[in-house]
Order: structure tokens, then sequence, then C-alpha cells
């Protein structure tokens, strides 16, 4: 359904464009809940923004194929786009309340989603607006329509931002960090219900975190972003029991629920390169205990095994330790 | 960890915290009735959810808040009966550290500056002295010395939490309240600070207060715990037991709602989902506080107020139907 080949993402900046993500290929197949995850920098934010066609136009470069259904998305103008965004691809952002407006109720918002791409009159697009509020769970949803943002809690404004992505029947949902805001026992109920609403309406997802406990209990397949690349793709339990990338094994090990009370932590030494000073070669050669002359050569996302990339000239002679390591 | 001192480093009773506001003549009653101590040489986590007073206790823990009632005695001592200067010199032995570490720089400071200020307040030593005392503490972090003449800036956000805990190191404290100290990093970087807290403590002998919404970072680090809901405390217990096998519905809750990197076969237990969110803290609900989201409530739970049992030795509870055995049986609901 959608697949992303070679795309690549500069911002203009007063010393050159500066390259933030670089060669990134995936798909995502009907239904399927993608899982992208990384560390803050690391390029997954901008790769939803670009599939959206959300990164300002004069400052930044994006090159290579956004294909959704067929279509390029990186070709298409900002009529045809528009007409994509929300309807065939929906969204939603770590913050509720800064992608709420203040000043409009919730009902007219979520109505405003609907009527931009159905020709419907007002009445019916606010039973639809109830409808989709009481879908994810608002209770009273024909009172909640006349608030404002204000008056909701953080997990119920966040449902208001689900319910407003999926009110057109999106065949893709792209969520950044959607649950990172929330509270431990609230983020439980919305990852269970972004869950179930894929499951029931066959919905894809693509979910950005940094939280792999939430892309194991959600995904279905994850992909490991590291300093603008994906360094891994692999199906989930696959990726959390046997990482081929020692950056996803890193990831892993450096979770304490994993690692025995008091004991030493591992972590990964050094830090992320920044953009405009990027090594040539693996990019996390200086962080890696795995490294060896031949990693300072490029390293292209290979198959190691069907189904399973990694960009690591080492991956098939390592054994690395994962979540249950 | 060592063992514990006889008199606790840390006394709190019956301690409530409320704010309130000028003009609607409404009180927010962030912390509400707190009892426990803290050992010498201890890691006492405190675990809660936004809303549930964690920080605002921890700030009444450094004397950055003034209790509205109730006790707080440092060593035995009552920092809120002390004068101006005592109170200075005291409450160097009682330093806390932030969640955000570039808010907690001057940005207009070099490093080495801002770790030499606190030694400036208290007054005492040369300049020499205290740059020396502040690369000192500086290295001990990992800090080298080529870096001490930078800026925030020029820091990533590891390394400034670092300088947050040279800063607070440079006075030889003996508690350090650790209010959310790894939430702004990234997870990769994290084990590096925890690693380092778990360092100086052996170190040093410093006790900890650990305060955090992360579960996972709390059962790692802390040797009891307490857990926090709407100003109040429900369960508090070693470690191990409170997160293995937990006594109060609500931690029950909190621990199985935790996100585990594991695939869904190895994922054990079964998740309890909470319905709605943390209530107000401007007005709580009656009775039990967690009664609106509990599972288990019954007619009691909304009359009366559970009292604070010790059900196991050394655990705690505020529930009316907790048992030995763990939260009360799952209901009709």
């Amino acid at each position: 359904m959608l697949q992303i080949r070679g795309l690549s993402v500069s911002f203009a900046t007063a010393s050159g464009p500066l390259a933030v993500t670089r060669d990134v290929s995936f798909s995502i197949a009907p239904g399927e809940r993608l899982g992208v995850v990384g560390e803050s920098g690391c390029g997954k934010t901008v790769t939803g923004l670009s599939i959206l066609g959300l990164l300002p136009r004069k400052s930044t470069t994006v090159s290579g194929e956004i294909l959704f259904e067929g279509r390029d998305l990186n070709r298409l103008g900002p009529e045809p786009m528009r007409a994509i965004r929300g309807r065939e691809i929906g969204m939603i952002f770590q913050e509720p309340m800064t992608a709420l407006d203040p000043v409009f109720t919730i009902g007219e918002q979520i109505s405003e989603a609907y009527r931009s791409h159905f020709p419907v009159g007002r009445a019916q697009a606010r039973e639809r607006a109830i409808d989709s509020l009481a879908q994810v769970g608002i209770p009273l949803p024909a009172r909640r329509f006349d608030e404002y943002p204000h008056q909701l809690s953080g997990g119920m404004r966040q449902r208001v931002m689900i319910a407003m992505a999926l009110i057109c029947e999106p065949k893709l949902l792209i969520a950044d960090e959607p649950t990172t805001a929330l509270d431990v026992t609230v983020q439980a109920q919305i990852t269970d219900l972004l869950l179930e609403l894929s499951q029931n309406a066959g919905t894809a997802l693509m979910f950005i975190t940094h939280d792999l406990g939430v892309v194991a209990e959600v995904c279905t397949r994850m992909i490991t972003m590291y300093a603008g690349e994906v360094v891994e793709d692999a199906p989930i339990d696959a990726a959390l029991l046997k990482p081929r990338h020692p950056y996803t094994s890193g990831l892993l090990r450096s979770l304490p629920r994993l690692a025995k009370r008091k004991s030493l932590l591992p972590s990964i030494p050094g830090r992320v390169p920044l953009p405009s000073a990027m090594p040539t070669g693996c990019r996390f050669l200086e962080r890696c205990g795995y490294a060896q002359s031949g990693c300072k050569s490029d390293q292209p996302l290979a198959e190691i095994e069907p189904g399973r990339l990694a960009r690591c000239s080492r991956a098939a002679d390592i054994e690395l330790p994962g979540a249950t390591a | 960890m060592t063992a514990p001192a006889e008199t606790p480093l840390l006394e709190v009773r019956d301690l409530k915290i409320h704010f309130a506001t000028r003009d609607l003549g409404i009180t927010v009653k962030a912390v509400d009735g707190v009892s426990f101590d803290v050992m010498s040489g201890e890691t006492f986590g405190i675990i809660g959810e936004s809303g549930s007073g964690k920080t605002t206790l921890g700030r009444a823990l450094v004397s950055l808040l003034k209790p509205t009632a109730g006790h707080i005695r440092h060593e035995g001592v009552e920092l809120g009966g002390l004068s101006t200067e005592a109170l200075r010199q005291a409450r160097r032995h009682y330093q806390i550290v932030f969640q955000d570490p570039s808010a907690a720089l001057n940005p207009r400071q070099t490093i080495l500056a801002s770790v030499c200020e606190p030694l400036e307040i208290q007054g005492g030593l040369s300049r020499d002295e205290r740059e020396a005392r502040a690369i000192e503490a500086l290295s001990r972090v990992g800090i080298a010395r080529e870096y001490v003449r930078r800026y925030p800036h020029m820091l990533s956000g590891g390394q400034k939490q670092r300088v947050n805990i040279a800063r607070v190191l440079t006075l030889r404290p003996r508690l350090i309240v650790c209010d959310e100290v790894v939430a702004a990093l990234d997870v990769s970087i994290r084990g590096d600070v925890l690693n380092l807290f778990a360092e100086l403590q052996r170190d040093f002998g410093l006790t900890y207060v650990f305060i955090t919404h992360d579960l996972s970072v709390v059962a790692h680090v802390s040797d009891r715990v307490a857990v926090t809901y709407l100003g109040r405390f429900v369960e508090l217990g070693p470690t191990e037991a409170v997160s293995d096998r937990p006594m109060h519905p609500y931690t029950e809750a909190l621990m199985s709602a935790e996100p585990i990197a594991l695939p869904s076969a190895m994922r054990t237990g079964k998740r309890i989902v909470l319905e709605g969110e943390i209530p107000s803290p401007i007005d709580p609900p009656s009775g039990c506080r967690f009664r609106t989201r509990c599972p288990h409530a019954r007619e009691l739970c909304e009359q009366k107020e559970p009292e604070w049992r010790e059900l196991r030795e050394g655990h705690w509870v505020a529930c009316h139907f907790a048992t030995p055995d763990g939260p009360p049986l799952a209901s009709t609901h």
C-alpha cells in the first residue's frame, strides 16, 4: 500500500543544505502495524511528516519516492495532496492540546475534518462526529461535542484526535508518539484503543515512538532508525528477540525493566553524530562494540533472511543479545 | 545498600501541602497527609502519575516548599524551625536534581561557573578552592576538564544532567532528591546516568529519594517504593514486593499497564485497564480517593477513608479490602 523508496530529506540552512534523513526505504501493507523506533533526532518524525507532505516546501528538499497505492506523493501538488491527507492517510501527533484549536468546540473540529472530504451538511456531519466520538470511547459524546479542548483531560483530547483522524476511515494512520504525553494508565487505554480500531477497520498503522514497550504491544513489524537512516527492518517478535543490528540490540539491552534490579545497566557509549558532521561508512561505528575495518565503507540496507533487513555488514556473522538476554 | 541507621535521615509525618488559588477561593491539595521515613543510605522510590503530588512532595523534602501541616525532620531537626542562616547551613546536606537538565543550567554561564555557584552561596571557600572542588566533582561524574569552560548548549542532554549532579555533589550532601532525573534523556544514555547515581551512592554513602513516573526506573534503583495517588500514598514497601506482589488495586493496575518490550507470547500477567483518569486534587473523591477508578470499589469505599495498614512486614497499604495475599479479588465488575 505504502512504499517508500530512497527517501532523503534535507533542510535549507544558512550554511547550506542539512541532510536529516538518507535513503529511507520501507513499506507498509494494508492492515499492517509498523513501529518506527529510534531516539530523538533519528529522523522518524521527519519521515512521517514527509509522507503527509507537511514539511515546509520552501525550505525542504525531499528526494525519492513515496508510493501510496501506486501514486508518488512526493510528486503530487498541494491540492491533490490535500485530498489524500486526512482522507486516505490520517494522522495523530504527540501533544493533543497543540493539535486542537482552543477556540472551536471539539465537535466543530471533528465535523470540519469530515466535511472537508465529504459533501454533507452540518447536521449529518454532526451525527457522524458524535458516532466517532462514541467509537473512541468518549462518554456522553453528544454533550462532549459542544465542549472546548480545555474542558477535556489529556487522555480525552487524544481520543478526540483519534476520532478526528479516523472519521474519514483512512487506509493508513500515522501516529507520532501518540501516548508519550500521557500517564501510563491512560497510555494503556489509548494503545488498546488504537490496536482495536486498527484491527476492526483494517486500518494500517505507522506508529512512531521511542518506546520499545509500546511498539511490542501494538505493532506487527518494526523498523529502527539511527542518524537519519533505517538500520533494521524486521517482524516485531524477531526484532525483539534476535535483533540483527547492534543499535537495536543496544536499545533493547538498555531498558531497565529487563535488567536485574540494581545491576549495572548496559548503555550505548557516546552520542549520535550531528547531521552536520555525519561520518562516512556506518553511522553507528563510533558507538558500536562490534565494529571492524569493513564498517568504514558504506553500509547498504541488505536482506539477511527473508523479511529481515539490516544495515550492517557484520549482521550475518554476529550473534546479538535481544530483549531476553 | 548500607545497613539502615537508627534515626531515619528523613522523617515525614502527616505532611500536607495545599495551594490556595488567589482569585477563585479554591484549594489544591497537592500533598494531603503522607507519612514515611527514609533511612540513611537507602534509595526510596516515589512513583505516581501526573497530579499525584510527587513533585510537590520532593520539593518539600528539600525545603523548597513549606508544609501546610505536618512535619518533616532531617536527622531529627525540623528545618522549618531554623533561622535563615542556620537553614542555609543545614540545607546543603539535602539537595535536589530536576528533570530538565537544560532548564536547570544558566545558558550564559560556563559549566564551571554553574557548578561553583552553590559553593559561592554557601561561602567559606576561596575562588581557587571552589574551582578545584567543582572540577573534582565534574571529573567524578565523567565530565572531562576540557569541557569545564564550555557553555550548556555545547553539551548533550546526558552531559548536562551530569553537570547538574556535579553541582549538588560539590556541597557533599547526604540526601539527594532526584525528580524525574532521566525522563528527558534518550533511552541509550539513561542507563549511564542511572549507573552514575548508583556509583555515587556507593562511594559517598548517599541517600536518594527517587521520584518518577517510570516504573522500570523506580523498580531498578529503589530499595523501597511508595505509590502515590492524588496526594496520598496508597502503598509502601520493599521494591520487589510492591512490584511483583502488590496489595493495592491501583499499584496492581499501574504495574500491569507498563508496556514491556517482549513478544506478546512472553508477556505474562493480565493487563488491567483502568477507566478514566486521575481526578482533580481540588475536589478529591470522598472516602478512598481511588474508588472512582477502582474495579473493586464498594459502598464502604465511598463512605470511609481506608486506614494505612501494615499487612506484611514493612509493607503498608491503604485499601479496605486488601489482604496480605494481595488486592481484593476480582469483583463482578
